[in-house]
C-alpha cells in the first residue's frame, strides 16, 4: 500500500464531506481564475488595441484618472506632429453612450474617430461600407453590439434621441470596440456638445534605436507644450503599456478580482479547516493507533496536511476547468461579450493552483498540529 | 550489551496522572530478561496498563526511568522511532484502522520502515500467513472475527520485526477456544523467533502460559514468581523462513 493510498482511503470514507470540501476550494479558486482572467484579459485588450496599431504615446488630461473624462483640445493634434521623432498623431473622443431599443435602454463605448485616420484600416467590414467624411448621422457597429442590438446594415439606432443609420457593421481585434459604436469625430462632438473637444491622442514614432529613449524624451516634450497665450496645457503623456495599467478601469477591474478572490479564498480556506479539524477530532483513536504503532508526529503531520492538499487540488483541478468554462460561456453572452475576452492565461491558471495548495496549508496546518500533539496514551484512551 | 544485562528494566518508576488523585504506578522496579515471556496481573486499576505503557515507550514516567538493553529511553531520541522498531502492542479491543483491509493494517508500521510499496505488501502477507489468515487478507476488519481480528494484530504487531511484543489483555475480548488460538500463536513467537513477551492479564489461563508471572497492587509489585526457567533463545528466526516453508509454521 501506498502511502498516498491511505491518504485516498481516509478521504473516501466520507465521500459526502470531501466532496463539498472540494467544491469549496472549487469555488474560491474558480472565481479567483474568472475574476483575474477577465480583469488581466481586459487590460490585455486595452494594451494590444494600441499596439496593434503602432501606438507608442498616449496623451490624455493630466490629473484625471477616469479616462473617461478626459478632456483635451484637439488643436493639440497639429503640435503633436510637429515633435521630432513622431510619426503622426491622431486624436479620439471616447465617450459611453445610451442606445434606446424599444422601451429598454443599452450602454455602449462609442469612439469617435476622424474619418481617414489608420484607425479604419484595422476594422474589417463584415457588411456595408465604412465612414466617409462629411457624412452625418451615420455609424458603424462592432459585430457583437449589432448582433446584441438586432441590427443591420440600413437600420437605425437611437442615441441621445437622435437617430443614426448604421451604414456599416465592423470586426476588431479588439473586443471592446466589437461592442461598441464607431462615429466620425465631428459628429460625437456634435452630439455630447463637446466642439473641438477630445479624450486623448495617440502618437506614433518614426521607428528609432533607442525606442526607450525616445518614448521618455518625446513625452517630457508632450507635457511641456504650451497653447497660443503660452499656458502649458495640463496633459500627461505616457507609453501606452503604462498607461493602460494605470487607468482608473484597469485599476478597478484588477481591485475587484484581487478582493473578491482574496474573500474567496478565505472562505475556501475556513471550510478545509472545518473540514479537516473535524476529521481529525473523530479520528483521535486512529491517530493514537498510529503513533502507537510507531509513527512519528511528522507522518501524522504529512497525513493531514497530504489529505488537505489532496482535496485541494481536486478543488483546483475542478476550480480552473470550471473557470475556463465559465469564461468561454461569458464571452458568448451578449450582456457582457463586449468586455470578456475567452481565454485565460496559463499564469492565472497556476495562480489558482497556487491559491488551492495555500487554501491546503492554512486549513490543514492547524489540524495536523492538533492530530500530531495528542499524546498517544491520551489518543488511545478517547472513544 | 552484556549477557546478562536485562532486555527492558524499569527503574524505581513513578506515575501519576494529571488528574489522578493517587499515584498509579508507586516507585517500581521491574528487569525483564531477553526472551522472557512474562504476565503482569493485578485487580483492575492497579497500573498494569501504565506500566505497560511506559515499558512500550508509549508514555513516560514522572520519575525513575525505562532502560532497554542497558539505554535509558530519552538516550534513543525520538521515541516513536524507537516503538517502530523494537516494540509490537497488541491491544484488548484490537485497535485495527476499520477502513482498511487486513493487509492494509498489517502495512501501517511498515510505513516507518525501508520497505517500499511492493515490499511491504508482501511481508504483510507473509505475517497474515504466519498467523493462519492468508484467506482474509482483503476483508475488512468488520468482516472478521474477533480471534481473526486479534490475529490481523498480532501479524502489525510483527510488522517491523520488533524483539519485544507487548500486550494489553490480548484475550479481553475473546472466547476460550479463540484466546488459545492466540495464546498458541505467542508461544509460537516466543519459541520459534525468540521474542520476549509481556501480556498483562485477568486470566489465570492466560498467566499460566508464561514464564513468569508479576503481580500487581496500587501501582507496587507484590509478587513476582517464575512458573519454569526461561528457555535461551539460541536465534531469531526471520519471518521470511515461516512463509517460504524453510521454518515451522505458527499455527
Ligand atoms: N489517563 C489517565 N488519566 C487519569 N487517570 C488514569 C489514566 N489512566 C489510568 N488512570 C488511573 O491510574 C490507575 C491505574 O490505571 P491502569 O489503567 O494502569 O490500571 P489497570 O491495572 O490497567 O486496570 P484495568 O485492569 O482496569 O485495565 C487507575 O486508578 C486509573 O484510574
Ligand atoms: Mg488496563
Amino acid at each position: 500500500m501506498y502511502f498516498l493510498t491511505f491518504l485516498i482511503k481516509n478521504l473516501t470514507r466520507r465521500k459526502t464531506r470531501s466532496l463539498l470540501t472540494i467544491l469549496g476550494v472549487a469555488v474560491a479558486v474558480g472565481t479567483m481564475v474568472t475574476l483575474r482572467g477577465i480583469s488581466y484579459g481586459f487590460e490585455s485588450s486595452f494594451v494590444e488595441s494600441f499596439q496593434h496599431r503602432g501606438t507608442d504615446i498616449v496623451v490624455v488630461a493630466a490629473g484625471q484618472a477616469d479616462q473617461l473624462r478626459s478632456d483635451l483640445d484637439e488643436k493639440i493634434c497639429e503640435q503633436l506632429q510637429h515633435i521630432p521623432g513622431v510619426k503622426t498623431a491622431w486624436p479620439g473622443l471616447l465617450e459611453m453612450i445610451d442606445i434606446t431599443r424599444g422601451t429598454s435602454v443599452s450602454s455602449a463605448l462609442i469612439h469617435g474617430w476622424r474619418p481617414n485616420t489608420p484607425l479604419f484600416d484595422d476594422l474589417t467590414l463584415l457588411d456595408g461600407r465604412s465612414l466617409q467624411k462629411g457624412d452625418p448621422h451615420e455609424v458603424l457597429l462592432g459585430t457583437t453590439l449589432a448582433s446584441t442590438l438586432n441590427k443591420k446594415v440600413g437600420d437605425t439606432i437611437e442615441m441621445q434621441q437622435e437617430p443614426f443609420r448604421v451604414v456599416g457593421i465592423f470586426r476588431s481585434f479588439n473586443v471592446y470596440e466589437n461592442g461598441g459604436v464607431v462615429i466620425a469625430l465631428d459628429e460625437l462632438q456634435r452630439l455630447m456638445d463637446r466642439k473641438g473637444r477630445v479624450t486623448g491622442f495617440s502618437v506614433v514614432l518614426e521607428p528609432a534605436e533607442d525606442r526607450a529613449g525616445t518614448v521618455e524624451r518625446v513625452c517630457k516634450e508632450i507635457e511641456t507644450l504650451k497653447d497660443e497665450q503660452g499656458r502649458p496645457y495640463k496633459i500627461m503623456a505616457q507609453e501606452s503599456k503604462q498607461y493602460v495599467s494605470g487607468t482608473l478601469y484597469i485599476q478597478l477591474a484588477h481591485g475587484m478580482a484581487w478582493i473578491t478572490s482574496a474573500i474567496a479564498a478565505f472562505i475556501g480556506a475556513i471550510s478545509m479547516l472545518n473540514t479537516m479539524i473535524t476529521s481529525v477530532l473523530e479520528r483521535i483513536k486512529e491517530i493514537g493507533i498510529l503513533r502507537a504503532m510507531g509513527w512519528r508526529k511528522g507522518r501524522v503531520v504529512r497525513m493531514i496536511l497530504g489529505e488537505s492538499m489532496l482535496l485541494s487540488i481536486a478543488g483546483g483541478v475542478v476550480g480552473v476547468l470550471g473557470a475556463v468554462l465559465v469564461t468561454r460561456w461569458l464571452a458568448t453572452v451578449p450582456e457582457v461579450n463586449g468586455f470578456v475576452r475567452g481565454d485565460v492565461s496559463p499564469v492565472i491558471m497556476m495562480q489558482g493552483f497556487v491559491t488551492a495548495l495555500v487554501v491546503a496549508l492554512v486549513g490543514g496546518t492547524y489540524p495536523a498540529y492538533r492530530a500530531a500533539h495528542w499524546l498517544p496514551t491520551e489518543a488511545l484512551r478517547h472513544e | 550489551m552484556s549477557e546478562s544485562e536485562p532486555l527492558l528494566a524499569a527503574l524505581r518508576v513513578c506515575k501519576v496522572y494529571p488528574d489522578g488523585k493517587v499515584a498509579a504506578l508507586v516507585d517500581l522496579s521491574l528487569e525483564i530478561a531477553r526472551g522472557d515471556y512474562v504476565a503482569i496481573m493485578g485487580p483492575s486499576g492497579s497500573g498494569k496498563s501504565t506500566l505497560l505503557n511506559l515499558l512500550g515507550a508509549l508514555d513516560e514516567p514522572d520519575r525513575g526511568e525505562i532502560r532497554f538493553e542497558g539505554k535509558p529511553l530519552n538516550a534513543y531520541g525520538n521515541l516513536d522511532e524507537f516503538r517502530s522498531r523494537r516494540i509490537g502492542f497488541v491491544f484488548q479491543s484490537f485497535h485495527l484502522l476499520p477502513t482498511l483491509t487486513a493487509l492494509e493494517n498489517v502495512q501501517i508500521p511498515m510505513f516507518e520502515g525501508p520497505l517500499r510499496a511492493a515490499q511491504r505488501a508482501q511481508k504483510a502477507l507473509e505475517l497474515l500467513q504466519t498467523v493462519g489468515l492468508s484467506h482474509r487478507l482483503q476483508h475488512l476488519p468488520s468482516r472478521l472475527s474477533v480471534g481473526e481480528r486479534q490475529r490481523v494484530a498480532i501479524a502489525r504487531a510483527l510488522a517491523n520485526d520488533p524483539p519485544l511484543l507487548l500486550a494489553d489483555e490480548p484475550t479481553g475480548n475473546l472466547d476460550t477456544r479463540t484466546a488459545n488460538d492466540v495464546l498458541d500463536l505467542f508461544a509460537a513467537l516466543h519459541r520459534d523467533r525468540g521474542m520476549t513477551l509481556v501480556v498483562v492479564t485477568h486470566s489465570d489461563e492466560v498467566a499460566l502460559r508464561a514464564e513468569r508471572v508479576v503481580r500487581i497492587r496500587d501501582g507496587r509489585i507484590i509478587e513476582d514468581t517464575r512458573l519454569c526457567t526461561p528457555r535461551t533463545p539460541t536465534h531469531e528466526i526471520p519471518i521470511i523462513a515461516h512463509a517460504q516453508g524453510r521454518g515451522p509454521d505458527l499455527v
